[in-house]
């Protein structure tokens, strides 16, 4: 294999032509759906569905419908929340991080990434507020004076989390609007219907693509990018803390922050690359998210997984140093204990398969790489399991030992999730632009002011 | 845009260089002999934080070249023979640590079997902390710091004449079988000289802490040399605020990383309040260590911070000098607090002596001494490199 160093990949490849682009993207907007879309859709609304039913059951008779018990009180709820929000973490880490360090490759991405961190938060919002059991007090949450004087625990992650990850939902959204702004407008000045021309007029903001009008963009994409970027790292930081804090073994380790932040990106990439295969194919959107793109996110993925394995094996090995009993046997128990299997699931689909992205060949084949970030969506679920069941399930004192089993509820809610987070996905990508047109016409070929005939710098 | 046409014609360095490398090195060479003589105890604990510093920045610039291979970065070529030049510090290592060797009873508690006997724990960790072993460990992990080096700069330093792009994809090959080996090895190294000098002491993020102060320590001796040069008329005139800013954005963003990283291990050591974890940071707000925990905050992060925030200070050559020695002391600072406390005599409080002085003086002559010697007929940018062109018309 022969790579010429002094070239640039083409952020945008086969060569289109601005309108080309604008016409790919736009062209979703402007046809009515196929029987395809609905099928999609009503498969990931019947699993809304069940969630919804679970869900709606279990507020009924109690939450004694799930497998939680003494001593696992932190079970799937949990797991599923911090899952989501580890989901939600590519997009603004896309978007914010990698404009920070002036990668063009993100332009393809961006969009749609974003659009899943919000999904994403919007899904592990659910879980913390259905796992006190008493939803409807949720509003207690929120800090405020009151006369009964009654306040939140300040000094709880828990209650971090709730600023932490309603802030980071906050500016996410933010930030995907503002990329939108100017889409909105090109897709105002090209539609023929009535209606879509107000409902895109008012959310353009009267956007004309003046000069001064990107000047005041770019400086307030900027700032917002600079913003992000903390809130990206803050949140599973803070998720890390729930954990971290406590002084149970399993869980109170200095490792534990950047150790999630870098499962998040882990994950949050796996599931982009998940969606990008199909979006990217039933889109025709081949040239504007390119294998190039692919590649590179599983380069990232491969570089996150590794940094996971490393905090795997760094607790083990601490575990061991530290001379702690109590340590030493949570992590025996972890990997030979009965949840071995939740661990083997875990080290083999996070660590051992995204090896593989060793290889070029791999990297770049879309079977192969669709098979692994499945493993890794799987394996990250179950790595927030494995930290929560089993650091829980056999107490210091042998008669509190015991075993959990996620019921049949349980499962459903996670189903559900799914179902919340695909159809929202289905429904954006028949509303909204799925690839930002103006950032992508700005690495197109041509659009450069250093272009001349043809000859890349 | 115009293309700037380049033309290399190698230079010599400035004379400062070997002038003020050799004064540096004599004087620290014969103080640092004195010094061991009057309190080998104490000699010994400031050699380490040396002995460190250097790991610091010639194993932290071998991991920036391997990063720019992996990530292909292009706006870091024309200047990727500075962070060679310091990696070639690494061979020197195998030198440099025959003393630590030599004095480790009087840095290591575990390396006294009448204390292990009386410890349980210390009975727990003797397979792992036992000079032997030890001693293997610090060995093989420079072997292998030594053999990457000379792999990425030969084949650097070939492509200068045979301009051959597959040396390029040689480099990226071994840039990318270094780093995992580098995560692994930088991390023993950080428990081995670092933690185990309070061998009951453990943190899992230590080596993660550790790293986060090399990557500074490396890339504010490259920003340094780089200015400096550009100054004398090195680089100029095709080193433009973008390359600057680029430096001045990464030493921003690694004095945040570490900063996360510190919080991170004190909030939650703090926050769990487990005796067997506290007494480390405890020792560190004992008498006047106290002072010196709290000016590592504003030393390493709010100072440095501030300075970088803003867009125009990233890209301002008077700024990033500054800031990069400041940077690097810092590093040493940082180095100095994990180090000291951990000495007998000053576990109630920091004690001044002449000898805490002197053994930066050694550390400065070696690295100028090595760098001058190692860089003296080699071109100052990698001539042959593909990237280069991309890399010198790099604009933001």
């Amino acid at each position: 294999m022969h790579i010429d160093y002094s070239q640039e990949a083409p952020a945008v490849a086969g060569r289109l032509t601005l309108s080309q682009i604008e016409e790919l993207v736009a062209r979703p907007l402007d046809t009515k759906p196929d029987r395809k879309y609905f099928i999609a859709l009503s498969i990931s609304g019947s699993l809304l569905l069940l969630g919804a039913i679970c869900l709606g059951i279990s507020f009924y008779y109690g939450i004694g419908l799930w497998g939680n018990n003494q001593p696992v009180g932190w079970a799937v709820p949990i797991v599923n929340f911090v899952f989501w929000v580890g989901i939600g973490h590519a997009g603004t880490l896309i978007s914010a991080i990698l404009f920070l360090l002036r990668q063009k490759w993100r332009t393809g991405i961006a969009r749609f990434a974003e659009a899943m961190t919000i999904f994403a938060v919007i899904c592990a919002g659910i879980f913390p507020v259905i796992h006190t059991g008493r939803p409807w007090l949720a509003g207690y949450l929120l800090p405020y004076p009151n006369q009964h004087s009654l306040w939140v625990n300040f000094t709880s992650p828990l209650l971090w989390d709730v600023f932490a990850v309603s802030t980071y939902f906050t500016v996410s959204l933010v930030f995907w609007y503002i990329g939108l702004i100017p889409d909105f407008a090109t897709l105002r000045d090209r539609t023929t219907s009535k209606v879509k021309k107000t409902i895109y007029s008012i959310f353009s903001l009267g956007w004309r693509h003046s000069s001064r009008h990107w000047q005041h963009y770019e400086k307030a994409y900027m700032l917002l990018a600079g913003f992000a970027t903390p809130l990206v790292l803050s949140v599973h930081t803070i998720v890390s803390f729930d954990f971290a804090v406590s002084i149970l073994p399993g869980w109170h380790t200095t490792i534990f922050p950047p150790y999630f932040v870098a499962g998040a990106i882990f994950s949050g990439f796996a599931m982009v690359v998940t969606v990008l295969v199909f979006v990217r194919k039933i889109f025709n959107l081949e040239n504007i998210i390119t294998l190039d793109h692919l590649e590179k996110m599983n380069k990232v993925i491969l570089a996150t997984g590794m940094m996971v394995g490393y905090a795997y094996g760094m607790e083990f090995f601490i575990a061991w140093y530290s001379g702690v009993q109590a340590e030493q046997f949570v992590f025996i128990n972890r990997a030979f204990g009965p949840y071995a299997w939740a661990y083997w699931i875990m080290v083999s689909c996070n660590v051992i398969f995204p090896q593989l992205f060793w290889f070029r060949k791999f990297r770049r084949s879309i079977p192969v790489m669709f098979v692994i970030v499945i493993l890794v969506n799987v394996g990250m679920w179950f790595e927030r399991f494995v930290i929560t069941v089993t650091s829980l399930h056999r107490d210091f004192l042998p008669s509190s030992w015991g075993y959990y089993k996620p019921t049949f509820f349980d499962m459903g809610i996670l189903l559900g999730s799914f179902g919340l987070f695909f159809t929202l996905v289905i429904l954006f990508t028949k509303s909204l632009p799925v690839v930002s047109i103006s950032e992508v016409k700005a690495v197109a070929d041509g659009a450069q002011p250093t272009h001349r005939g043809g000859h890349h710098e | 845009m115009h293309q700037t046409e380049f033309n290399y014609q190698r230079k010599d360095l400035p004379a400062g260089f070997s002038k003020y490398g050799l004064i540096f090195l004599v004087a620290g060479i014969v103080l640092a002999v004195a010094s061991f003589f009057i309190d080998q105890t104490r000699a010994a604990f400031n050699y380490l934080i040396i002995y460190m510093m250097i790991v610091s920045i010639a194993l932290g610039s071998l991991f920036l070249i391997a990063l720019e291979y992996v990530a292909g970065a292009e706006w870091s070529t024309p200047f990727r023979r500075i962070p060679e030049f310091f990696a070639g510090l690494l061979p020197v290592l195998f030198v440099l640590v025959i003393p630590l060797l030599f004095f480790s009873h009087d840095l290591f508690h575990w390396a006294h079997e009448e204390a292990i006997k009386e410890d349980k724990i210390l009975q727990g960790k003797a397979p792992y902390l036992n000079i032997s072993f030890f001693v293997i460990r610090t060995l093989v992990f420079i072997a292998i710091w030594v053999l990457f080096y000379f792999i990425l700069q030969r084949n650097s330093r070939k492509q200068d004449t045979s301009k051959d792009q597959t040396l390029t994809t040689k480099n990226i090959r071994f840039s990318a079988a270094f780093i995992p080996i580098f995560a692994i090895t930088i991390t023993f190294t950080a428990v081995d000289w670092l933690m185990s000098l309070e061998p009951h002491w453990f943190s899992t993020i230590f080596g993660v802490y550790y790293f986060s102060g090399t990557v500074i320590a490396a890339l504010a001796a490259v920003t340094l040399v780089v200015v400096v040069l550009k100054e004398k008329g090195y680089f100029n005139p095709w080193i433009t605020d973008d390359h600057l800013y680029s430096f001045g954005a990464l030493l921003f963003a690694f004095v945040n990383f570490w900063a996360y990283i510190a919080f991170s291990q004190f909030m939650l050591i703090w926050y769990a309040d487990l005796p067997e974890e506290t007494f480390w940071y405890l020792t560190r707000w004992e008498g006047s260590w106290v002072i010196f925990s709290l000016l590592l905050i504003v030393i390493h992060f709010i100072v440095p911070y501030a300075m970088l925030l803003s867009q125009p200070s990233k890209m301002d050559p008077k700024r990033l000098k500054f800031i990069s020695v400041w940077l690097l002391f810092a590093h040493l600072f940082d180095l100095f607090w994990l180090v000291m406390p951990n000495m007998q005599p000053l576990k109630k409080g920091y004690i001044f002596s002449w000898i805490d002085l002197v053994f930066p003086i050694l550390g400065i002559g070696i690295v100028l001494t090595v760098f001058n010697f190692i860089s003296r007929k080699e071109n100052l940018i990698p001539v042959g490199d593909p990237k280069l062109k991309k890399g010198i018309n790099f604009h933001l």
